[in-house]
């Protein structure tokens, strides 16, 4: 939920810009989708990166159109068979969508598109209510160890990195992690109502959304999914307390399929250039998320070890069938 | 699928009523059929099958309960109804979507469906209405496309905007 | 005690001032026009038209924020009335008897009693967020995923108000609701349920769509097939533009009513708005002394609605100001007017940066009062648009209706499910199905679904939990006293008509 506001901060701030002409610009006209109702994180991705393209003058024009359904998998067969070869096209995406096609038992994959980069990632955090007795992550593993069925998670959707984060956890302290206990809710406030209210063991979210609450002192967290501490975060990672679990939310654009070698250069290079622009830095600022721009091959190959570990991940708990 | 039926005299099977609870059984049937997929995966609690089945259960009362009424002929009476304006609007409609799919855009497609609406109730003055229906859509168009920033299915007018 | 009154005067100086009144009206006359667009609700209205606020100091622009959200609240509601269309579900149960009231040329006292119940609701709301929050916050997180669902048990009893005379029709029309809200990816496994394969009908069934295809193409569909009958006339203005003596006699009540529903199921997490206003409804059809006007335009199924509409939008402040949860994108709109300062609200924002709390909340009862200034006298105006001769008033009302399928979901799929909805909807009038209770069944079915498995899945299947938990088993007591109670009623009628 609290990705909503944001979300629609970020359509005003494309409004705005609308408005505003930009002072100099090359002649790269772009059609950018987000596979996501005007809303959630990658229609708010799409919008800023339409913000920054246009103001750092990359581009002359960057048209947002939005394609929900299903996690992305709507979109994705509409980018992938639509736009085939079409060199003005980006299509943002992410880890959820890795997920949902494997579950939606997509025909359409992430092998098909062209992988252009990695933009933004959020850390994953868990956390307990605060008179809880589990005080840091090992307590949480013992409790899990002793008996899964009794440590509830309450997270995002079924499937969606929440959930994985839940297995992934039971897997690396040595539990089964199809026996998790994970309980879905909607939103977020929902969820964390349910853990301020202490109907659940803990709770799994990005840790933006559970910031507020960590600092006033009325949810304790146990650990952060990052591979090193991050400055300015006062919260031990897994890695340090003996738990090998790192995960992160990311956000990355790919291009259509069949495109030439000079398209996906001319793409990969204007990415680039808006990454290291100060219009994006701001935004990246604003928003509090976390830059993790890797382009090129490097990502291509962090693309196919993510899905690879996702299907993993979906098998384990019976989410996708072996 | 009873258009044009007369005012019904009280007491006599209804056949539309007999659709009714045969579509309901249908229904239900359907709804039993798709758990069959699914899986179990949540190890505690409820699975996803059970409000499928408990919904087709309901399902399956009611077209009973729709039936006995069908044969008790106890529906409310109904009066006739004109198919042809229905027709038209639903054609707008498909007009509409076809519009849309094929990539005619937003100005197309929805004055398509003023003009076929209009005409179901009664215009026959289609040149008026089809200027009328162009000028309110642009002007929609450019409402949410200029003003909002929303972006609207376009084709070929709305690129010559 | 005294402190929130200082503070509340405080902000309320701040806000009467000249210019900033100016600002009011401009944010709810843009709120007002935006908000009237089909497919675009409150929240997507606020967040349209934010980057308008960024250019004015501190003050000015959380006022003009304010003006457009209530304007944005209420432009939804005026095309319910007016043309059977609601733009977000939390405005379906004012278009059942406002758009009624509305063809029978009493569109005028519908949207008064709207704005008006509106002003009320979110007067005392209001001032409930301000003594009673700290209390409320406290009894709402305790409600957990068994409670819910007892909460939707009532709601389930109490909307058989709802189904007209025939039990069978009535529930035939709720299962047909229920069953689509079955539609889609299951929350709680990610397993798709009668979706056929359709990538479009992964994420189930939009209920706007559902809402819009059955009241408005579905009218428009039925209209048109009894043409040769009866020349069906509409007159804007039947009797009074204004609302009557009677009208404020037939009002006041369900305005408060619909309060007390409103605001304590708003600041529930998983409250939302959609409950109360059919609680309310319901309600008022069950006290009502002219139980013949339901479903003809009765102006209590306006009032009602409205204003626990209106009340649940200040609900969700209570856990978005006092802990800092954005329950709804009606509370999400307020993180962004917030954030506008740089603020995150959480569990400190009360205690430390009361100012702007308080000048948020005065914000919202001038530009609540805006709202009537602006729009009262634009009621005469709005009606007359019914003076569109007809063939152009339905074509207009199934442009608009389609736009907002078309604006939020372009798909041939989507605009398939809305056409084949209106289909529905014609014949469900056709055969007498009454269809308020699909519309509940849709709603509220997957929500019941999913609380009653979060339950059953942290008691790890053990169905005492419910209970269990003291609110469960009060609202479940609740429920069965609503169920008996008809019965229990009409035994007593039935002793009270053979007293008189």
């Amino acid at each position: 939920m609290f990705q909503f506001p944001a979300r629609l901060v970020g359509a005003a701030v494309a409004l705005s810009l609308a408005a505003a002409s930009p002072t100099f610009a090359q002649q790269l006209e772009l059609k950018l989708m987000a596979p996501a109702a005007p809303g959630g994180g990658w229609d708010q991705t799409a919008r800023s990166m339409q913000q920054a393209l246009v103001a750092s003058g990359v581009a002359r024009s960057v048209q947002v159109t939005n394609v929900p359904g299903a996690g992305g998998s709507v979109g994705i067969a509409q980018f992938v068979n639509g736009s085939k070869g079409d060199g003005h096209q980006l299509m943002v995406n992410g880890f959820v969508m890795v997920g949902a096609l494997a579950m939606n038992k997509s025909p359409v994959t992430l092998d098909q598109v062209t992988p252009i980069a990695r933009l933004t990632e959020e850390i994953q955090v868990i956390v307990v209510p605060a008179n809880s007795p589990i005080k840091n992550a090992q307590d949480l593993a013992a409790a899990v160890k002793a008996d899964i069925a009794k440590v509830t998670f309450a997270g995002g959707s079924a499937g969606g990195v929440d959930h994985m984060m839940a297995a992934l956890f039971a897997g690396a302290v040595g539990a089964d992690a199809k026996k998790i206990n994970y309980i879905p809710f909607s939103g977020g406030g929902e969820s964390l109502a349910a853990i301020l209210g202490g109907k659940v063991t803990a709770g799994i979210s990005g840790l933006s959304e559970y910031d507020g609450q960590i600092k006033s002192g009325k949810l304790r967290a146990i650990g952060v999914t990052s591979e090193k501490r991050i400055a300015g975060v006062d919260i031990p990672t897994f890695k340090e307390q003996g738990i090998d679990l790192v995960i992160a939310n990311w956000r990355s654009v790919v291009a259509p399929p069949g495109i030439t070698p000079e398209q996906k250069k001319t793409l990969s290079d204007a990415v680039e250039k808006m990454v290291k622009s100060d219009a994006w830095k701001e935004i990246l600022k604003q928003k509090g998320w976390e830059d993790a721009y890797l382009g090129g091959d490097a990502f291509a190959d962090f693309l196919k070890k993510e899905t690879v570990r996702v299907t993993d991940v979906l098998k384990s708990v019976g989410l996708v069938k072996s | 699928m009873t258009s044009g039926d007369p005012v019904q005299p009280p007491r006599r099977v209804d056949r539309a009523g007999i659709v009714i609870a045969a579509l309901l059984a249908v229904l239900a049937v359907v709804l039993v059929w798709d758990t069959r997929v699914l899986q179990t995966t949540t190890m505690y609690g409820m699975g996803p099958e059970v409000m499928p089945v408990v919904v087709a259960s309901g399902l399956a009362l009611l077209a009973i309960g729709n039936f006995i009424d069908a044969l008790r002929g106890s529906l409310p009476a109904r009066e006739s109804a004109d198919p042809v304006p229905v027709a038209l609007i639903l054609v707008g409609l498909a007009l509409l979507i076809a519009i849309i799919g094929f990539g005619g855009g937003f100005i197309m497609a929805t004055s398509a469906l003023f003009v076929t609406t209009s005409a179901a109730f009664g215009r026959r003055a289609i040149l008026v209405d089809a200027i009328i229906a162009l000028v309110m859509s642009t002007l929609i168009y450019l409402a949410f496309d200029r003003l909002l920033t929303l972006s609207l299915p376009t084709g070929l007018l709305e690129r010559l905007l | 005690m005294i402190d929130t009154f200082a503070a509340l005067a405080h902000g309320m100086a701040v806000a009467v001032q000249p210019m900033n009144l100016l600002y009011a009206l401009i944010g709810v006359f843009l709120g007002t026009a935006v908000g009237v667009l089909p497919g675009i609700g409150p929240a997507l209205t606020v967040a349209l038209l934010l980057p308008v606020t960024y250019k004015l100091d501190p003050g000015g622009s959380l006022i003009m924020f304010a003006g457009i959200y209530y304007g944005g609240m209420y432009g939804g509601s005026t095309t319910a009335i007016l043309i059977n269309t609601p733009g977000e579900s939390a405005s379906m149960a004012t278009a059942l008897e406002g758009n009624k009231m509305a063809k029978a040329g009493r569109g005028g006292p519908a949207l008064a009693t709207s704005a008006i119940g509106s002003f009320v609701a979110g007067t005392i709301a209001t001032l409930g967020l301000a003594f009673l929050a700290p209390w409320l916050v406290d009894f709402a997180v305790r409600f957990g995923p068994e409670d819910y669902f007892a909460l939707m048990c009532v709601a389930f009893i109490t909307v058989s108000a709802t189904f007209g005379d025939s039990p069978v029709r009535g529930l035939t029309s709720l299962f047909i609701g229920l069953t689509l809200g079955l539609v889609g990816i299951d929350k709680l496994t990610g397993q798709a349920r009668l979706a056929f394969g359709v990538p479009e009908l992964l994420d189930g069934v939009e209920v706007t769509t559902l809402a819009v295809g059955l009241f408005a193409v579905g009218e428009a569909l039925y209209v048109a097939s009894r043409r040769h009958h009866t020349e069906e006339k509409l007159e804007p203005v039947r009797g009074s533009l204004w609302m009557t003596k009677e009208d404020w006699k037939r009002s006041w009540r369900p305005w408060l009513r619909g309060t007390m529903f409103g605001f304590p199921i708003g600041a529930l997490p998983a409250g939302g708005a959609e409950i109360p206003t059919f609680l309310s409804y319901s309600t008022e059809k069950r006290l009502t002394k002219y139980p013949d006007e339901f479903g003809k335009g009765a102006i209590e199924g306006v009032a009602g609605p409205e204003a626990a509409n209106n009340a649940s939008a200040a609900g969700t402040l209570v856990p978005l100001l006092t802990l800092g949860l954005p329950t709804s994108a009606t509370a999400a709109m307020m993180l962004a007017g917030f954030q506008q300062y740089g603020l995150n609200p959480g569990p400190l924002l009360f205690a430390e940066r009361p100012d702007l709390v308080w000048g948020l909340i005065a914000s919202l009862f001038i530009a609540n009062c805006m709202l009537l200034v602006l729009n009262l006298p634009l009621v005469g105006l709005w009606v007359r648009l019914l003076a569109i001769p007809q063939p152009w008033l339905y074509a207009g009302i199934l442009v608009f209706a389609t736009m907002g399928t078309i604006a939020a979901k372009p798909s041939v799929v989507e605009l398939s499910m809305l056409a084949g909805f209106g289909v529905l909807g014609f014949l469900m009038r056709r055969f007498d199905f009454p269809i308020a209770p699909l519309v509940v069944g849709l709603i509220l079915g997957p929500i019941a679904e999913s609380q009653l498995r979060r339950a059953l899945a942290i008691s790890l299947g053990d169905p005492m939990t419910l209970l269990q938990s003291p609110i469960s088993a009060t609202l479940l007591g609740v429920a069965l006293i609503a169920l008996l109670a008809p019965f229990v009623l009409k035994g007593l009628g039935r002793f009270k008509a053979s007293e008189d």
